[in-house]
Order: structure tokens, then C-alpha cells, then sequence
């Protein structure tokens, strides 16, 4: 009930931004409209990091407690942060089509770490399928989530370290986010759209880790049946297979008519 | 507004792509608890239609 309230909240306030940044905030004397898009990409990016920094915790917390709880919080972390660093490439394209001139660009640190860190994930996913083992696949799901963790601080440092098309961050350091390189409006649209889409996420997290763990439960159950059904094949077999080979291997034809009626033998 | 369609697609998609991955995750969900409440059940079915699984023994007599 809680998370359903959690989720039409986050719906409200998702609204509530995007009127906010779309109607309310003037738009930028450069940029035109189409800087009203970074509201929503730069909210995804930031969300997209802290997903796969809770998969990497995660992962993290799997290795040193054993808790397969961790492993659907690290699963829950990689899925949603694929979506939102899907979504995020997309605000990026559509706002650097009219400013840069351009959709994409390889040349630029940003646009290409952002790029592997898609990949990255969408290979953490596709490795968790490769076992039905859920201790196994939760070892090296962690293993390669700590792994592909690595390429967060590459991508949001790649402003910073190298040259690119991409812009410096506005809010960088503690003095930039006091006196961001922003008018202040800009800043409260991006901030109201940061909490609506934080909600979002903290909704979808709570559903997919619930979701993880019924997928968990439901894998144990079809394993213990499999199990079960063939420990009963086995006893309704079994003892068919010993008399027919004790009938067999008895030396003499009268032996093998007395077995049946002294099975204590 | 300049550069109405860039605003839409970025928008529209953004905001879109989060709902239809909800209502996805919903419908996912809830498919989860249905197996989940049917697993839960049969193996109570079973154990009322078989009180004791058959023994090796049985088939020798």
C-alpha cells in the first residue's frame, strides 16, 4: 500500500516537473527551447549512476553476507539503470541535434564512456542468464557489476579529463553548486525534475526487487519439483529394475519363481 | 517554442518510456504472484491426494 502511495506521488511529481520546466521556466537566450531537455536528461544520467553504484554496493554486500537479497537489490540496480542511461542518450541526442548540430558524435569522452556504460550493463544482464544456479550467477554478477562499476567515474569525469564537445558539468563542486553556472530557475526545474525522478526510481526499484525475488522463489520451486518427480520416477521404477535383474542373474529357473515369493531374500 | 519536435521526443520518450517500463514491471509482478500462489498450492494438493510417497519396498511385494 505504501509503495502504491509512493508511486502516485512520483507520478504527481513527475507531472508537476515537467509543466514545471516545460510551461513555467523562460527558455534559454542561446539554447531556445531545446534546453528544457536537460531538465529530464541530466535528472536520468544522475539516476542512471546511482543505479549501477547500488548494483555494485550490492554486489558488493553479496560477496561478503552470501544474502541472495542482494543480488535482487544489484539485479533491480542494473535493469532500471539501463533504462535510464537509455533514456538519458536519448535527452542527450534530442537536445544535441538543434544546439550542437549534431546527434552523436564518437569523438566526444562523454557520448563514448555513456555508450560502454550501456553496454556494460546490458552485458551484466545478459550474463545473469547464462546460469540457473542463483549462487553462481549472483557471484558473477557481482564480479562484473563491481567491474563494469569502474566506467561511472570515467564517464562523469570525461568532461573534466578530456576535451569534447559535451560541456562541463554546471554543478561540479560544492562552490558550483552554490553558485551554479545557471540562472537560478534552471536550477529549480532541474532540481523538482531530480526529485521526481528520484521518487520514480526509488518506486521501480521497490517493484523490481519484489519482482526479483518472486523470480527467485519461483526458480527454487521449479527446481525442488524437477527433484521431486524425479526421486518419485526413481521409486516407481527402482524396484521393478532390481527384480527383473535379480530374475535375470538367478542361475536357476526354479530360483527365479521362489524370489517373488520370499522378497526378503 | 523553437524546436517543438526535439522538446516532444525528449520529453515524450523520457517520461513515456518510465510509465510503459512501470506498467510492464506491474504486469510482471503480478504474473510472479500468480505462479507464486499456484506453486504454493499444488504441492498442498498433492501432499492431501499422496499422504506418503511410494516406497521401494512396495512394488517388490
Amino acid at each position: 500500500m505504501r509503495t502504491r502511495i509512493l508511486g502516485f506521488g512520483a507520478l504527481a511529481t513527475v507531472a508537476l516537473a515537467a509543466m514545471f520546466g516545460l510551461f513555467v521556466v523562460p527558455a534559454d537566450l542561446n539554447q531556445g527551447d531545446a534546453q528544457r531537455i536537460m531538465y529530464v536528461h541530466v535528472a536520468s544520467a544522475w539516476i542512471a549512476y546511482l543505479s549501477f553504484i547500488v548494483t555494485a554496493l550490492a554486489g558488493i554486500g553479496w560477496l561478503v553476507r552470501r544474502d541472495l537479497r542482494f543480488d535482487a537489490v544489484a539485479l533491480a540496480g542494473a535493469e532500471i539503470g539501463v533504462i535510464f542511461t537509455a533514456l538519458a542518450i536519448w535527452g542527450g541526442m534530442m537536445w544535441a541535434r538543434p544546439v550542437w548540430g549534431t546527434f552523436w558524435q564518437w569523438e566526444d569522452p562523454r557520448l563514448t564512456t555513456t555508450a560502454l556504460l550501456l553496454a556494460l550493463y546490458i552485458g551484466y544482464l545478459l550474463l545473469r542468464r547464462l546460469s540457473d544456479d542463483p549462487r553462481r550467477r549472483a557471484t558473477r554478477a557481482a564480479v562484473v557489476g563491481l567491474v563494469a562499476a569502474v566506467d561511472i567515474p570515467i564517464v562523469h569525469f570525461s568532461v573534466i579529463w578530456w576535451r569534447g564537445l559535451h560541456q562541463a558539468p554546471t554543478f561540479g563542486s560544492p562552490d558550483r553548486l552554490l553558485h551554479p553556472a545557471a540562472p537560478m530557475q534552471f536550477v529549480a526545474a532541474l532540481l523538482l525534475m531530480l526529485l521526481a525522478v528520484t521518487l520514480a526510481w526509488l518506486y521501480l526499484m521497490i517493484r523490481r526487487y519484489q519482482l526479483a525475488r518472486l523470480e527467485t522463489l519461483l526458480e527454487e520451486a521449479a527446481r525442488l519439483g524437477r527433484l521431486r518427480s524425479a526421486r518419485a520416477s526413481v521409486a516407481r521404477t527402482a524396484p521393478v529394475d532390481i527384480t527383473a535383474a535379480v530374475d535375470a542373474a538367478a542361475p536357476q529357473p526354479s530360483r527365479s519363481t521362489s524370489s517373488a515369493e520370499e522378497p526378503a531374500r | 517554442m523553437r524546436d517543438v519536435a526535439f522538446v516532444i521526443a525528449g520529453y515524450g520518450v523520457i517520461l513515456g518510456g518510465l510509465a510503459i517500463y512501470a506498467l510492464i514491471l506491474g504486469r510482471r509482478l503480478r504474473n510472479a504472484r500468480r505462479e507464486a500462489s499456484s506453486v504454493a498450492e499444488v504441492p498442498a494438493e498433492r501432499d492431501a491426494e499422496q499422504p506418503s510417497a511410494p516406497s521401494p519396498s512396495r512394488g517388490a511385494e
